[in-house]
């Protein structure tokens, strides 16, 4: 895709990650919103970075825990006693 | 004669400790899979997550409720981690970033080698789990405590400073160059798993 496309498209595309992560204000996030539903390019780059994002939350989380841990921290919690502040 | 405070904090002892079962313990699965990204091994993520618990059942009355138990929690495991591990894995602190990687690295890369729609989502649907996560290990410490706070356990940039604790717009840049070093590795696995052609 030719990035060079329009201010309009280059500031959507420096905000995609704030976008996807929810930390834009409001008034920015609409406008990206309304941006990204009139501009088939950027919503494309934005689409494939949720896709990324989506991915690395689903594959890089949910191991499973040996069921082990958690009685042997119950069994130090025991001897531990009263929790401390 | 003791204070007030811990008066009160020996007189709760009971409803603390069910607490702490009740509140704490269920997040542990999580705080594992993290201390694996973190650590990169088993053994060294149960020693990791018992430490965290402990020392966070000792310090659980100065928790206050209401507040962020998940966000607190997560910054035991990271001060753990600082501490103990990457003094023993020697692992250099590198704020480097990877400076040759272009913004937009890989989808360029696989909208070139695919024309049709969705066709960069699907390359990288076909990598497997093993190599998503080791491309996530593969970044430098900073970086990659930085993504998985934000992409695996979904902590807002607020949070990730006050678990790092580093000011945000350190959070906004590690996790920018972050990416962008994952997306270079995970290209490098695709190509080596014959999913693109380098």
């Amino acid at each position: 895709m030719d990035r060079d496309c329009g201010p309009e498209c280059q500031e959507t595309l420096r905000e995609i990650a704030r976008f996807l992560d929810g930390e834009l204000d409001p008034s920015v996030r609409a406008a990206v919103d309304r941006h990204l539903s009139s501009c088939d390019p950027c919503l494309e780059h934005a689409e494939f970075r949720k896709h990324l994002k989506q991915l690395i939350a689903s594959r890089c989380g949910g191991d499973s825990m040996p069921g082990e841990l958690l009685l042997r921290v119950k069994a130090l919690i025991e001897i531990e006693g009263s929790p401390g502040g | 004669m003791p204070s007030r405070s811990e008066t009160a904090a020996e007189a709760e002892d009971p409803l603390l400790r069910e607490r702490f079962e009740r509140e704490a313990m269920p997040l542990m699965p999580n705080l594992y899979s993290a201390a694996l990204r973190l650590t990169r091994n088993p053994a060294d993520a149960e020693d990791l997550v018992q430490e965290t618990f402990l020392r966070a059942y000792r310090g659980f009355a100065s928790f206050e409720e209401g507040t962020n138990l998940r966000a607190w929690l997560y910054k035991i495991l990271s001060n753990g981690f600082i501490n103990a591990y990457r003094k023993r894995q020697r692992e250099p602190v590198t704020v480097e970033g990877p400076d040759d990687v272009d913004e937009w690295y890989l989808f360029d890369r696989l909208g070139a080698l695919h024309a049709e729609g969705s066709a960069e989502e699907q390359v990288l649907d076909r990598i497997p789990d093993e190599d998503v996560k080791g491309a996530l290990e593969s970044l430098p410490e900073g970086f990659r405590m930085a993504v998985l706070l934000a992409d695996v356990e979904g902590f807002s940039y607020k949070e990730i400073a006050q678990i790092m604790d580093v000011p945000i717009g350190t959070v906004m840049s590690r996790l920018h160059r972050g990416r962008k070093a994952l997306e270079k590795a995970l290209f490098q696995v695709a190509v080596r798993r014959g999913l693109v052609s380098g």
